[in-house]
């Protein structure tokens, strides 16, 4: 026995999540999947980056602590370790 | 007719509250902070502009030991719309004799200052605190005589320090009221 079915409309549903391990950004203390105070949307708008050290922030975060602090002394603020960016996000 | 009126200015304020201009960064930040604060034994918050005014708080820090068990400590608390990109302004308003606190009430501890960074939160402001009273420090001082009384004679610092707490005592030519 076997059905005859037509697909007449279908729904695709997708969700996202930054891997950034720990669920908030330590500066903001908001979680990765949403918005740090100055952001308006999640996502796109409200980029995760990683520091070669491995710490985790919102870029507005983190670009806004670097920003108030000496050029030649940019440091984590989690461990103190140089800031630098790193190219890419982890994979899993 | 009265009351009609009074429902009126409810309405009227409900209305102010929901349209109440964006919080600051620091203010949001703050919340999550107080969800999280960890207040130890005898330590109390108070906020005197009332609890919607997060920016303004005082902390009353009992020490359960050391030099300065049993004293009474008020600190003022002012955190900035920038919080947590810069530390909150403490003033302790307990005058008392201690190697990092002056009789200003100007607090010398490094994480409010040069070793601030933004993952720290008011718990870790309170820690910072207490440890101070655990262990003064008696290099780079603020207070020059505490920091050498300290330093010379341990066992008169403390003997002073806890007579000016538990009764009131001049140490030098200052009066230090009692706090505890």
């Amino acid at each position: 026995m076997t059905f005859d079915v037509e697909i007449v409309r279908w729904h695709a549903v997708a969700s996202w999540t930054w891997n950034a391990g720990d669920d908030v950004c330590g500066i903001c203390r908001m979680p990765f999947d949403g918005c740090p105070p100055d952001g308006k949307y999640p996502g796109d708008d409200s980029p995760v980056v990683w520091g070669v050290c491995g710490h985790a922030f919102h870029l507005q975060c983190i670009q806004k602590w670097l920003q108030s602090q000496a050029q030649t002394d940019q440091r984590c603020p989690f461990c103190r370790r140089a800031w630098e960016f790193k190219a890419a996000a982890p994979s899993s | 007719m009265i009351k009609l009126f009074s429902v009126k200015e409810k309405q009227k304020k409900d209305a102010a509250a929901i349209n109440n201009p964006k919080q600051s960064a620091g203010e949001l930040r703050m919340q999550k902070d107080m969800s999280e604060l960890n207040l130890a034994k005898g330590t109390t918050i108070s906020f005197p502009d009332g609890k919607d005014k997060l920016l303004h708080f005082e902390i009353f820090l009992k020490p359960e030991d050391g030099i300065y068990k049993a004293g009474t400590f008020h600190f003022d608390f002012q955190v900035p719309t920038s919080y947590p990109h810069e530390p909150p302004k403490i003033k302790c308003k307990t005058k008392v004799f201690h190697p990092n606190i002056d009789l200003d009430g100007n607090i010398c501890l490094n994480i409010l200052r040069e070793d601030w960074k933004p993952v720290l939160s008011i718990n870790s402001i309170i820690y910072g605190l207490q440890f101070l009273f655990l262990d003064p420090n008696p290099e780079d001082p603020l207070n020059k005589e505490a920091a050498e009384m300290l330093a010379n004679n341990k066992a008169k610092f403390e003997s002073q320090v806890q007579a000016a707490i538990q009764r009131g005592a001049y140490i030098g030519s200052n009066h230090f009221p009692p706090c505890r």
